[in-house]
């Protein structure tokens, strides 16, 4: 007898989750291989409803028998269940698997490797290089005791270059990377074509800019913006009331320029999926509409309890949904997309005359991030004068409030979009009202 | 379990191979506001090989201990692929063939406590924050206990069984007032049993009472300050500000970062000793051997002022021609041993806390931590709440508090060290190379350091 049938002739409703995690990976270390890696890990989730009440265990491995009894001895002393399972039937099919990523040999992503190594040391000799590459499968499977069945394998891809220039009393740290789920769309040159940029950029130190200049956040550090909204759009912080986005639906609350979707269907995305991790079908869901909030982020439980629907984002692995069967699903983003405007990086800076471009901050989401409240230090940040970049900035700080800045100091919004950490897919982004600090 | 692991290892062709495997208990009450988010007791099991050939590691993750000789050839298999590129080939340190098992003893094994009674205790603690005031919009009680016994075996000899204990409480309230959105958190963490859970209940008070005012506390401006640190702070601020940079990993492949850690050289204050210490009994995430199966031990990573010691692997160790520290840790079965830090911590000075704060005419008492983030060269370390220093009292209450420091100057501009010294484990952990959150211990007395940029409006 399979698990969900034990558990169902032990509980009244039964949900099973199953997921075969396989991957290889391959490490640089200081230019050359340092290490091979293979991975493949089944783990699994049980949710049952017993006497109405809801219990969970999850476990690695094989124990299924220990898996079923530690989800009803769960169920014992749980809570009154909010929600019921649904009834699982696939909806449209989202392209999520790409049987080229499969083929990769463990030798193709060491050339990567190399290659990566070979071209940013040309220019730059005396770097250190790092590089992380990984190719693999999640394969999914959910079952539950009100029908059906769920399976779906995505493939990803993630290819990481960290540089480090060293010099007396200064070091200068790098990272850029992608994660996809194609291999068309990792192109390794452009990886490498991105930090040689802001290698070239930060040849030199500068001082940064005092006050409130204008700050523009190229991709990676429009997180600073992005990370409070993922966390204020959450259906369980509107319905636990942390979210200052609480009994806002429908209002403008950004400005007009923002518009935001939570995209589940994008064709190959990082982050889509036919299903969420409760077996709900994934969608487009727009969180805001020319400024105006539109939607929230819903799974099972937080649907039912702000009387709503789920919306396809119940996803395991904390807010960043990428994985986890030790967690039980919560409301998740999978591919939280800012609509791109006019004007590249380049563009922008020119017409920014004077500030600061943003690209990599420390201690992001260490603080007040439900109020919106951001204070960073600037990791990876470059000074603009003349509308050119004169320099990396060091020991300089950025603060202000997401939601304050993406109202009242939003300027203009960029394009083309890129990708972060396979989350996000994010235009540049030009603001006012953050305060710069340095020393 | 010894039998088949050592056969295992014994059989495989590479030039050095070991095998962990791990076997986790554990279990998890979680609140938020009005709702059990997780009540969960389960089992897990796991392990990861590793080979080392040519100079090159291959490694393998598994769920089926069945599958032990399969994972290790295949480990073999994927480091011979990647011998072929190696010009600058891994050696391993040579450490002495170890053959112990350590089990450590829990006062109250909170594996024979019922997931009912944990769960009645964290409800308490929810109640207690959620009744303190109408301001008090929501809550996060969080409780965790796991029991990770490790079975180690590498191809010269050595055999360990560990088991690591691990009991964590978080405690966190959210107050709201019109649009503003405050939050305060408490936690303990020790490699300890049921009893650390107990007797929190004023915690939980503090917790509450702390976001409420925060409510009412200014935002910090954006500057240069002179500022105490409590020792919470001062623990993650000497984690991140000198404890990242001296993971010897850092320096395998890198010659310009292996003249700029050359030890010996002046990175602090003569009054200034940092140390990052081996076993600790009963405190977070410690345990008699690191993951390589090496012995841990004490390493001063300051001493008055200079850089006298890194923390080694194996492969660093004989990189730079040091003794192997134990500094090898794997953060669960899903990952290889890299190198980590255990308990860092500043050693205790001689000033009272009245002496610190005294003649700071305008600066900054920052206390308790969220976290922080080091890029070698910089770092970042958020306060939990703070307050104003003027005239050498304590003022007002202070929100928004980041601090950040460079390794190069922030260590030189430590004015004094207290002499109440904390060693604290929380609830949290620390996180490198895509494995987290590993339990450590970040210790200090209070600390001023002048000229420290604070971001704000």
């Amino acid at each position: 007898m399979g698990i969900l049938e034990r558990a169902a002739a032990a509980a009244q409703s039964a949900e099973l989750y199953e997921e075969l995690r396989s991957t290889v990976d391959v490490t640089f270390r200081g230019g050359e291989i340092e290490k091979v890696g293979s991975r493949e890990v089944l783990g699994r989730a049980l949710r049952v409803i017993e006497g109405g009440r809801l219990g969970f265990a999850s476990t690695a491995g094989e124990d299924e028998e220990g898996l079923v009894q530690a989800a009803l001895a769960s169920a014992k002393h749980g809570d009154p269940a909010p929600f019921s399972f649904p009834t699982l039937s696939s909806g449209e099919k989202v392209e999520v698997l790409d049987e080229e990523v499969l083929a990769l040999s463990p030798e193709e992503l060491i050339s990567w490797g190399e290659g990566a190594v070979q071209a940013i040391q040309e220019e730059f000799p005396d770097v250190i290089v790092d590089v992380s590459l990984s190719r693999g499968t999640l394969e999914v499977r959910i079952t539950n005791t009100s029908g059906g069945e769920l399976i779906e394998k995505r493939s990803h891809l993630s290819m990481g270059i960290e540089v480090q220039r060293i010099g007396e009393g200064d070091i200068y740290l790098l990272w850029v990377g992608r994660t996809v789920r194609r291999r068309a769309d990792l192109v390794p040159e452009a990886l490498v074509e991105e930090a040689l940029r802001y290698l070239r950029w930060g040849e030199r130190v500068a001082p940064a800019p005092q006050g409130q200049p204008p700050v523009l956040f190229v991709p990676k550090g429009a997180l600073v913006l992005l990370l409070p909204l993922m966390v204020g759009f959450s259906g369980l912080s509107v319905v636990m009331g942390t979210s200052p986005l609480k009994g806002r639906l429908g209002q403008q609350v950004f400005d007009p320029k923002f518009t935001l979707v939570d995209e589940g269907t994008l064709p190959f995305a990082p982050g889509s999926r036919s299903f969420d991790d409760e077996g709900i079908p994934t969608c487009r869901l727009p969180l805001v509409e020319e400024g105006i909030v539109e939607n929230f982020l819903f799974d099972l439980r937080a649907a039912a309890l702000a009387d709503s629907d789920p919306t396809g984002s119940g996803l395991r692995g904390g807010l960043l949904g990428r994985g986890g069967f030790r967690s039980p699903p919560t409301p998740g983003v999978r591919n939280l997309v800012v609509r791109p405007g006019e004007g590249s990086v380049e563009e922008l800076i020119a017409e920014m005359d004077k500030g600061l471009v943003v690209v990599e901050v420390l201690g992001l989401g260490q603080g007040n991030v439900q109020s919106g409240a951001f204070s960073n230090n600037v990791g990876v940040g470059f000074v603009v004068e003349d509308g050119k970049v004169k320099g990396r900035v060091k020991n300089t700080m950025i603060a202000g409030n997401a939601y304050e800045v993406l109202k009242g100091g939003l300027r203009a919004i960029g394009g083309p979009p890129e990708w972060v950490y396979g989350l996000v897919y994010v235009p540049p982004i030009l603001v006012e009202g953050v305060s710069v600090a340095s020393r | 379990m010894e039998t088949q692991l050592k056969e295992a290892v014994r059989s495989c062709p590479a030039d050095y191979a070991e095998v962990r495997w791990e076997e986790v208990e554990r279990s998890c009450v979680a609140f938020q506001r009005d709702q059990l988010m997780a009540l969960e007791r389960s089992r897990e099991a796991g392990g990861t090989v590793r080979a080392l050939v040519g100079g090159a590691w291959g490694t393998a993750v598994f769920t089926d201990p069945e599958e032990v000789p399969r994972k290790l050839s295949e480990a073999t298999k994927l480091a011979r692929a990647a011998a072929r590129k190696v010009r600058d080939p891994i050696r391993l340190a040579q450490v002495p063939v170890v053959r112990d098992v350590f089990r450590p003893r829990l006062e109250r094994d909170f594996r024979q406590v019922s997931l009912e009674e944990k769960r009645r205790l964290m409800e308490n603690y929810n109640r207690i924050i959620l009744d303190y005031s109408p301001q008090i919009a929501a809550s996060s009680v969080r409780y965790t206990d796991s029991l990770r016994r490790i079975y180690y075996a590498n191809s010269e000899g050595t055999y360990i069984e560990q088991a690591i204990p691990d009991v964590t409480v978080l405690l966190a309230a959210v107050a709201r007032r019109n649009g503003d959105v405050q939050q305060a958190f408490e936690s303990v963490g020790e490699a300890a049993g049921y009893e650390l859970a107990l007797g929190l209940e004023e915690k939980a008070e503090e917790v509450a009472r702390r976001a409420v005012d925060l409510l009412s506390a200014k935002p910090v401006k954006g500057g240069r300050y002179t500022v105490v640190l409590d020792q919470e702070l001062a623990g993650v601020f000497i984690h991140e500000a000198f404890g990242h940079i001296c993971e010897a990993d850092f320096l395998l492949r890198n010659e310009p970062m292996r003249k700029v850690m050359q030890l010996g050289r002046r990175f602090g204050v003569e009054a200034l000793n940092v140390v990052e210490e081996g076993y600790l009994p009963g405190r977070r995430g410690n345990a008699p051997y690191d993951d390589e199966g090496v012995k841990r031990r004490k390493v001063y990573l300051i001493k008055e002022g200079v850089l006298s010691g890194l923390m080694h692997s194996r492969a660093t160790a004989a990189k730079t021609g040091m003794e192997p520290t134990g500094n090898a840790r794997a953060v669960s079965w899903e990952h290889e041993p890299i190198v980590r830090m255990r308990n860092t911590y500043i050693e205790p000075g001689e000033a009272s806390f009245e002496e610190l704060i005294s003649g700071i005419d305008h600066g900054v008492y920052a206390k308790g931590a969220f976290g922080g983030q080091t890029e070698l060269e910089q770092f970042t370390f958020s306060a939990a709440y703070a307050y104003e220093i003027k005239g050498g009292e304590l003022g007002e209450m202070l929100r928004d508090v980041v601090l950040t420091g460079n390794v190069f100057d922030t260590l030189r501009s430590i004015e004094a060290i207290g002499n109440d010294f904390v060693l604290k484990g929380g609830a949290g952990g620390c996180g490198k190379g895509g494995q987290a959150p590993l339990p450590v211990t970040d210790g200090a007395p209070h600390v001023r350091i002048r000229d420290v940029i604070i971001g704000g409006r």
